[in-house]
């Protein structure tokens, strides 16, 4: 299963992300709402971390994408994070306010997260199984994009 | 028509005890691979234990390690959010608290927040606390303590607790001798 999941990912045209198949670096932040939330508090449920910037055009569109996911199989055990990389927190929480989701924004001004996770750029998605495990990546986003997420959401759900 | 009917039961007489036979070694044979694999999940679970005691003390042996415990008492007074640890002026950790980590706390448990090496001498922690005060409002305080390192390793604790009389949270740092 693992093998088919990096096999897509070599498959869709991007360079392979260096850290598929290895435990995804446990954090803590700040989110936007005030509360601190660790990482590993979801070990259980497939995690989506989706790193994002204010400036970045397709970020919108592929939060609202992942706001639906979470609508659709939030139930099933599905939970995502959105990680902000700006050094304007104040510029990320006005972002956040106009595109409300229903998952926590997270906020990494010092990029700490994004180095660990090699964000090398945005958006990115980031999909963890529920043990702890980064099983696939998406460097970019689409509009036909919503379909290879669903299915991939659902391969590690019914794990 | 009698003995068309009789043959298919006959047969399951005599079959029936060869299959139920031939069932219960594979149900042997699988409680005991199950048996088996347990075994080996302790033995991986002992051995990792053991590897990290083995870690701990090549990275931080006991003439040189430094310790530093959190832990609160009471909390009505302090929500925790955040606190950072320095040593000889030199940030050498930040943890931020989630609410279940800080339940946590403040149901007894003891978190070690930092491990470190520390030369004999004398040195100085500073701890600043960062959370929510008496009244919900934003509240930072900071506590230091110098102490001397000798030969053995150095515990210290940094203890949140209530002062009632005052209705204050109490930020202490307290070496365990």
């Amino acid at each position: 299963m693992l093998a088919t999941l990096l096999l897509a990912a070599v498959a869709s045209g991007a360079q392979p992300y260096r850290l598929l198949g290895s435990a995804a670096p446990d954090f803590t932040l700040k989110a936007t709402s005030g509360t601190n939330l660790r990482l590993a508090e979801y070990r259980g449920q497939v995690v989506m971390l989706a790193f994002w910037g204010s400036n970045c055009g397709q970020c919108g569109d592929q939060l609202e994408a992942v706001s639906r996911l979470v609508d659709t199989y939030g139930s099933a055990g599905l939970t995502a994070l959105a990680v902000n990389v700006d050094d304007n927190v104040a510029a990320a929480a006005r972002f956040a306010a106009a595109h409300p989701v229903g998952y926590p924004m997270l906020l990494d001004p010092q990029k700490q997260v994004a180095r660990a996770y090699r964000v090398d750029n945005l958006p990115m998605l980031l999909l963890v199984d529920r043990s702890g495990t980064i099983r696939w990546a998406a460097r970019d986003y689409k509009r036909d994009s919503d379909v290879g997420y669903q299915e991939q959401v659902r391969v590690l759900l019914d794990e | 028509m009698k003995h068309l009917m009789t043959l298919p039961a006959m047969l399951l007489v005599l079959c029936g005890p060869l299959a139920a036979a031939g069932d219960e070694p594979a149900a042997t044979d699988t409680r005991a691979l199950d048996e088996e694999i347990q075994s080996i999940k302790t033995d991986a679970i002992a051995l990792n234990r053991d590897l990290s005691i083995l870690e701990e003390e090549l990275l931080f042996p006991a003439n040189t390690q430094v310790a530093v415990f959190l832990s609160m008492d009471v909390g009505d007074f302090f929500a925790l959010d955040s606190v950072e640890l320095r040593l000889d002026d030199k940030q050498v950790t930040k943890h931020l608290y989630t609410p279940r980590e800080a339940e946590a706390l403040l149901k007894g448990g003891v978190q070690r927040l930092y491990l470190g090496n520390l030369k004999v001498g004398n040195h100085e922690i500073v701890a600043l606390f960062t959370g929510k005060g008496p009244n919900g409002q934003d509240y930072s305080r900071g506590a230091s303590l110098k102490f001397e390192k000798s030969i053995g390793a150095k515990y210290l604790e940094l203890k949140i607790s209530d002062r009632q009389a005052r209705r204050q949270p109490e930020f202490e740092i307290r070496d365990w001798e």
